[in-house]
């Protein structure tokens, strides 16, 4: 009974037509999405920054802690650059460079301007050196996010890094205030 | 009357035959131009085998949109694979493979799956019976309310003539998944034909 409803649905099915015409010309817009190039996103560079700002950063906290266990002397900041373009990023919807972490770095950054003068050009250097390696790993993310705006890891790792420079800012100069939550640096 | 059909089948088939002879150096050469960039030798091959393409398509996803944007979206794939074509089977399969992926790659994408079974519940008759008539109107129906697992496996294997192995390769599922779930259709299909009058 079944084999013979089996066999009778089969036969209506192999009836059914098996070439339908479109209702409309689809060649034209394969045309052009064949015709446009590929665009090719590179991933080498998103990589490249994530893989480079890991390894900075790992150098900067390691500089950094090692200046903070060096001696007791209380370790002042070297000057900072107050131009630097740290507000260029290209954050997608996540995140946003809230007015807490602006206040805050204003503040660091006036601290670290007093104690400038007590710094021994090594301590200096050594710090100087820590922040610049931060510094780069931020233009080199934005750089990344400039070409992959939506990009949730290079987002997090920006904040990562943000963070770095604060904390940074923060053990130099001796700062304890707590800063912002990860989320509205 | 027999014999009529039987001459008319027989001549069918070696007109068929013949076409598939001439054809196949002829796709053979426009694979090989359109893997060399040739756009006019692609569209030609997608003239030959657009109404295939988007004739499974639309079994398979049962909406003339969805079914529309698969077929362009294979033919482009194709065209991004075409490197790849090793001519191991015929281009119309390989065709077939790529709108298979690209309608399971939709569904696997979006969520519209449960709309367009709302919509064709709602439609009397649905756009996959284009080109069926009668009775066979009736089925092409019935096949766009089954199940998507079911329906896959149906189309693939009853209407296309896939065997299991080929459709269930196609379809990423194990042979015996594959059986069941014709099994399934037939049973599915039997009933709502019977619901309708019509004797399978």
């Amino acid at each position: 009974m079944n084999e013979q409803r089996d066999d009778k649905l089969t036969s209506a099915a192999r009836q059914l037509a098996t070439g339908i015409k479109p209702q409309r010309d689809l060649w034209p817009e394969i045309e052009l999405a064949i015709s446009e190039p590929v665009p090719r996103r590179s991933r080498w560079m998103p990589m490249f920054a994530q893989a480079a700002a890991v390894v900075l950063l790992i150098g900067a906290s390691s500089g950094l802690t090692y200046l903070a266990v060096k001696d007791d002397a209380p370790v002042v900041m070297p000057r900072l650059t107050p131009e630097y373009t740290f507000e260029r990023a290209a954050f997608g919807s996540s995140y946003t460079l809230g007015s807490d972490y602006l206040e805050t770095r204003a503040d660091l950054l006036a601290r670290f301007e007093q104690e400038l003068e007590q710094l021994s050009p090594g301590e200096r250097q050594d710090v100087e050196q820590s922040l610049e390696v931060i510094r780069g790993a931020i233009d080199d993310i934005n750089a990344a996010l400039e070409q992959d705006p939506g990009n949730t890891l290079l987002q997090d790792l920006l904040m990562k890094t943000y963070h770095e420079e604060l904390n940074v800012m923060r053990k130099v100069g001796g700062v304890t205030q707590s800063v912002m939550s990860r989320r509205d640096i | 009357m027999t014999a009529l059909l039987t001459a008319e089948t027989g001549d069918n088939i070696r007109s068929m035959v013949s076409r598939t002879a001439t054809a196949m150096p002829r796709e053979a050469a426009l694979v090989s131009r359109a893997r060399g960039g040739d756009t006019r030798a692609f569209e030609a091959l997608y003239r030959e085998h657009v109404d295939r393409v988007y004739g499974l398509c639309l079994r398979m996803t049962g909406n003339v949109s969805e079914a529309e944007d698969c077929a362009q979206e294979a033919f482009i794939q194709a065209w991004n694979k075409l490197g790849k074509f090793r001519g191991d089977s015929a281009f119309g399969t390989w065709m077939h493979r790529i709108a298979v992926n690209a309608v399971l790659g939709r569904i696997r994408k979006s969520k519209r799956e449960q709309d367009r079974i709302q919509a064709v519940a709602q439609v009397a008759s649905s756009p996959a019976s284009i080109g069926d008539s009668g009775e066979l109107r009736d089925l092409s129906d019935a096949i766009d309310r089954l199940p998507e697992g079911a329906r896959h496996v149906f189309v693939l294997n009853a209407v296309y003539g896939y065997s299991h192995e080929e459709s269930s390769d196609m379809l990423g599922i194990a042979v015996g998944t594959s059986k069941a779930q014709l099994h399934r259709a037939r049973r599915l299909l039997a009933q709502q034909l019977k619901e309708q009058g019509f004797e399978a």
